[in-house]
């Protein structure tokens, strides 16, 4: 502030009054603009709204299944080691057959940066960020994704 | 030394070494997958060709197979070798699997290192997956053939450094697979070495599989917590759990050896049967109460029981497993809080002899190993009553290293022809009567004399007593030894000029020597072959001389010992009736000890016990009533008094009858110091936080002695060892930061003095078995390769290898009887009987039976009393 006496604050008061009006007009054009044609309107009404993501969007990732319904995933460990976040926790072990899976896989939502490292590091094309990006919760644990919620679900028609 | 050129770089190596070797510990690297330094050469892989040029001419060599010569000029990486060693790799990984994502080797895997390496991409090949049938017909141990690239490293550690054989290469061509003959079960000792040596993933851990991958395991190195040898392992952990145990070639005199114990014998850390709070007996059953309420009910039991009674109505067994430091803490805990002497550990009162004779042992310089490892550099090696594949199995190894590499010879005395796999030229086994192995260690110093194999004029000089001697063994003829021992003159001439040929001799006295009645008079005998020879030598160094090595049970046997938890001794071995030793400890403990610490009657703590003259027990870490003899009257004992404290790991039997039992944690999760059986001291560090609630033994105590009104307080282990440093002689220059890199010995740091040595003059008599008419046949009993103690007991992997007891019979007498293995008998002693399966075997004498004693849920204990047990056998 300028140390000055009242009387010059007033003038300055009254100076940026003026000033205001024309932005204020400009933005009520605009604002009648949109009115006249709400094409032209980039927000959106959004949960009556839904916005579709381009081709190369990183969401919420999705652990995939192959063509038997069986989870790909191997728990090599690969993603949670590359990961920088590092937001993947994976307990792997062994199934019935003696094969390797993950018995738990679990990924943080709140650290993750959605970089899209695990999708390129997986040897097995196991996981992949997928378009889904609401991923509010209002509490702490909903933001850690399990398996149940990460694993594609089962194709019907197989 | 051999001056020659590798890369450029001048290097200077010892004769014989190989180019591989030379250029690796230079810092060059060679590829190279069948080149392992402690296997014989093999040069499977072809990976490790290098260009060498010598007197002139420029030849290609593998280097695993071409010792170094003087002036040699090699190149590691010349195009032409880069392209050969490239095309190798594309053989190799033609049939490999790419499933390094499900691949436990994967991160530590030699073939994926190399391949990455030489940024080998997609290969010129056409890849046939061979399918292969995966190997799973045993717990522990997977092999899958299809990663498999004949490297041979298994093969050769399972003959070489186990001695067993159990697998070797099959079939020829493509169709070649390691394998068992007739494609049989694995069945072997488990040591796991082929896990440790195989390149690729070949060999997989089933206790382990897919648990973690190897970049996420942290190593902590530490001791092992079983048998008396004190390996050096590495603690795996994630996520402060324990998942497997490795071994580092390059650390502790195991050289990465490791038995079935060590290896696979971890997961009772994590066990379910642990105790898991502190419990308290109300009404008959031990319920769970809070550390605090747990340790002041101790607090104040003990002090109305030593107000009542007096100090001395306590007693307190020390650990054979547990740390140094909890050791000497207990026994400090013992003499200035309870005030008592009635303190001891189990191999003290088994063979209570035992200490005293090592000790004089140990003066006269007949125990001067500085490691176990000089034993591979031994050229005869004697085992006396020792069972070494059985109860040491890591001395096994080291012993086929010194008949491998040194041509050592062999001699085994005992009473069972005890199994153990050697290629040794001389392989004499002195297979003995009951009781007479004194009578056979005369024998041999009868021969040494009579041939004069040694030098008597030197021996005469530099020892008293060899007229003595000579006279007393005058009457004692080679025949008449042979008579009494059963061993023919010829074996008897033979290993008496293999004991006294010059060079390096190991002695190692089992614990059939140590607990056997006759013990005593054999170790003396054994002490002046000892002195015979070594003084009969004119080297003044190590070399040449002959050596003996007690052999102990538990990981911390020798060091419970050490540390004073035996009614003779302050720690150090220092005599707890001599007045300024007492002054010592005095002004170290900043107390005044009471006048009940003193020298007490020969009774041992059960005799106290059953005679009532203790009140109160106080048991760290041990399970008596299990693993000591006459098991009836040890329960009896402990039912006599009124209040028992247990710590322990597990609820083993003895906590089952105490009034109050302490969780407390297993070597994984403490810190401290063992001792092996040669003396080294070796630390161990902390791999896990305790799980559930366990506390570390010297903690508890310190924690009692503070409700009991007394100062006994440590920050940690590192400062209870410095006070040991600072207080007890013989552990002087003993540092905790040091320990890291290198382990201490208290024999080999301090001169003891020698006096000179006087011959013990014994008259060789044999101990004679009085034999009872309803009971035939007499008990041996001895240890496990599977199994020792409560941890091993609780850990699955191990049970699920040996998960029964047996008992071994003859085989002529089971002819006799009619026993086929694995019939059931029933054994009866005067004391009890028990049934057991059979083991029919030609190992044992005729009328013996012999149970393994370390199956620690079968009581063999209850069928013993204090000497040779007479049973019955019949079939159930």
């Amino acid at each position: 502030m300028t140390p000055c006496g009242s009387g010059g604050q007033d003038a300055l008061i009254q100076e940026r009054k003026f000033k205001m009006i024309k932005p204020l007009l400009q933005g009520l054009a605009l604002t009648l603009k949109y009115f006249i044609r709400p094409s032209q309107v980039v927000t959106m009404q959004y949960p009556e709204e839904r916005w579709t993501p381009y081709p190369r969007f990183r969401g919420l990732h999705e652990l995939q299944r192959d063509q038997n319904g069986k989870e790909k995933c191997v728990a090599c460990g690969l993603c949670s080691t590359v990961c920088p976040s590092e937001c993947i926790h994976i307990v792997s072990a062994e199934n019935a057959q003696g094969e390797r899976y993950s018995e738990v896989y679990e990924i943080d939502m709140l650290r993750c940066i959605f970089c899209g490292y695990c999708q390129e590091v997986c040897p097995e094309d196991a996981i992949f960020l997928k378009q889904e990006y609401e991923l509010a919760s209002s509490e702490g644990t909903g933001f850690i994704y399990g398996k149940e919620r990460l694993l594609a679900p089962l194709k019907k028609h197989k | 030394m051999i001056n020659l050129i590798i890369d450029n770089k001048n290097i200077t190596v010892p004769r014989g070494t190989d180019i591989f070797l030379a250029a690796k510990n230079n810092g060059i690297y060679i590829p190279g997958l069948c080149y392992h330094p402690k296997l014989s050469q093999y040069g499977g892989c072809r990976l490790c060709m290098v260009e060498v040029t010598e007197r002139g001419r420029t030849r290609h060599k593998f280097s695993c197979a071409q010792p170094v010569s003087e002036g040699m000029q090699v190149k590691t990486k010349t195009p032409e070798i880069i392209k050969y060693t490239k095309s190798v790799m594309e053989y190799l990984l033609a049939h490999h699997p790419l499933d390094c994502p499900t691949c436990d080797k994967s991160g530590e895997c030699g073939l994926q290192d190399i391949t990455h390496d030489l940024k080998l991409s997609k290969g010129r090949f056409k890849t046939v997956r061979m399918n292969k049938p995966m190997r799973r017909d045993n717990p522990l141990l997977e092999f899958n053939a299809n990663r498999c690239i004949l490297c041979g490293r298994c093969v050769k550690l399972c003959k070489d450094v186990e001695g067993v054989g159990a697998i070797d290469f099959q079939n020829r061509g493509i169709n070649t697979i390691i394998g068992t003959a007739f494609d049989k079960p694995l069945d072997c000792s488990f040591c796991g070495g082929c896990l440790s040596v195989c390149p690729t993933g070949s060999w997989q851990d089933r206790t382990f599989k897919f648990r973690a991958r190897h970049w996420e395991l942290k190593k902590t190195t530490s001791i092992c917590p079983y048998c008396a040898v004190g390996c050096t392992i590495e603690t795996n952990t994630k996520d402060n759990t324990v998942l497997k145990i490795t071994s580092n070639d390059a650390r502790g005199m195991n050289e990465g050896n490791l038995c079935i114990k060590g290896r696979f014998g971890h997961d009772f850390v994590h066990s379910d049967k642990r105790i898991k709070t502190p419990l308290i007996k109300k009404n008959g059953v031990l319920s769970p109460v809070s550390w605090d309420d747990a340790i002041g009910y101790v607090a104040k039991r003990f002090r109305e029981i030593k107000n009542v009674y007096g100090g001395k109505a306590i007693g307190g067994i020390g650990s054979e497993k547990c740390t140094n430091e909890d050791n000497y803490v207990f026994q400090k805990f013992c003499r200035m809080v309870l005030e008592t002497n009635n303190i001891d550990n189990l191999s003290n009162m088994k063979s209570p002899l035992l200490n005293t004779l090592i000790h004089k042992s140990i003066v006269h310089g007949f125990t001067s190993t500085t490691s176990l490892k000089k034993i591979e550099k031994a050229d005869t090696l004697f085992f006396v009553g020792a069972d070494v594949t059985e109860a040491h199995p890591v001395i096994g190894t080291l012993a086929r290293k010194a008949i491998r590499l040194n041509k050592a010879d062999l001699i085994i005395a005992n009473l069972r022809n005890v199994r153990f796999d050697s290629i040794a030229k001389n392989d004499i086994r002195l297979i003995h009567k009951l009781g007479t192995q004194a009578p056979l260690i005369n024998a041999l110093i009868k021969t040494i004399i009579d041939e004069k194999l040694v030098d008597l004029k030197r021996v005469e000089k530099a020892t008293d007593g060899l007229r003595e001697l000579k006279s007393l063994l005058k009457t004692f003829t080679i025949k008449k030894a042979s008579q009494i021992t059963g061993v023919s003159e010829e074996t008897i001439r033979k290993a008496s000029a293999l004991v006294a040929k010059p060079g390096n001799c190991y002695i190692v006295c089992g614990k059939d020597i140590e607990e056997d009645p006759s013990g005593p008079d054999t170790i003396k005998a054994l002490m002046n072959l000892c002195a015979l020879i070594n003084t009969a030598s004119s080297l003044k160094t190590d070399a040449g001389k002959i050596s003996l090595v007690f052999s102990r049970l538990n990981n911390n046997s020798q060091g419970a010992n050490d540390m004073g938890v035996v009614p003779d001794f302050f720690p150090g071995y220092l005599d707890i009736d001599d007045q300024s030793n007492r002054k010592r400890f005095e002004k170290s403990w900043d107390t005044k000890l009471s006048d009940t610490i003193r020298k007490g009657t020969a009774f041992n703590l059960i005799d106290l016990a059953l005679k009532k003259k203790l009140k109160a027990m106080f048991v760290m870490g041990e399970n008596p009533i299990v693993n000591f003899p006459n098991g009836k009257t040890v329960k009896e004992a402990f039912r006599q008094l009124e209040f028992i404290v247990v710590q322990d790991t597990f609820l083993t039997e003895t906590a089952q009858l105490a009034d109050v039992v302490f969780p407390t944690a297993t070597f994984a999760e403490k810190e401290g110091t063992y001792t092996n059986m040669a003396m080294e001291v070796q630390r161990l560090n902390i791999a896990i936080p305790p799980v559930c609630n366990a506390r570390q033994d010297w903690q508890i105590l310190c924690d009692i002695a503070k409700k009991m009104g007394v100062t006994l307080f440590y920050e940690s282990s590192k400062e209870i060892l410095d006070e040991i440093e600072n207080t007890v002689p013989i552990f002087s220059g003993i540092y905790y930061e040091r320990l890291i890199r290198q382990s201490f010995n208290w024999v080999t740091a301090h001169k003891l003095k020698s006096r000179k040595y006087k011959f013990e003059i014994l008259n060789p008599k044999s101990v004679t078995v009085k034999k009872k008419r309803d009971y035939p046949f007499l008990l041996l009993t001895g240890p496990s390769l599977h199994h020792l103690g409560s941890f091993s007991r609780n850990s699955n992997s191990l049970v699920s290898v040996a998960s029964e007891c047996f008992v071994e019979v003859n085989r002529k007498d089971a002819q006799q009887m009619n026993i086929h293995d694995g019939d059931e008998v029933l054994i009866e002693s005067i004391q009890d009987s028990m049934k057991l399966k059979a083991k029919v075997t030609k190992k044992l004498p005729e009328n013996m039976i012999f149970i393994p004693e370390d199956y620690e849920w079968v009581h063999v204990n209850v069928l013993r009393d204090n000497v040779y047990t007479k049973v019955k056998l019949s079939k159930a």
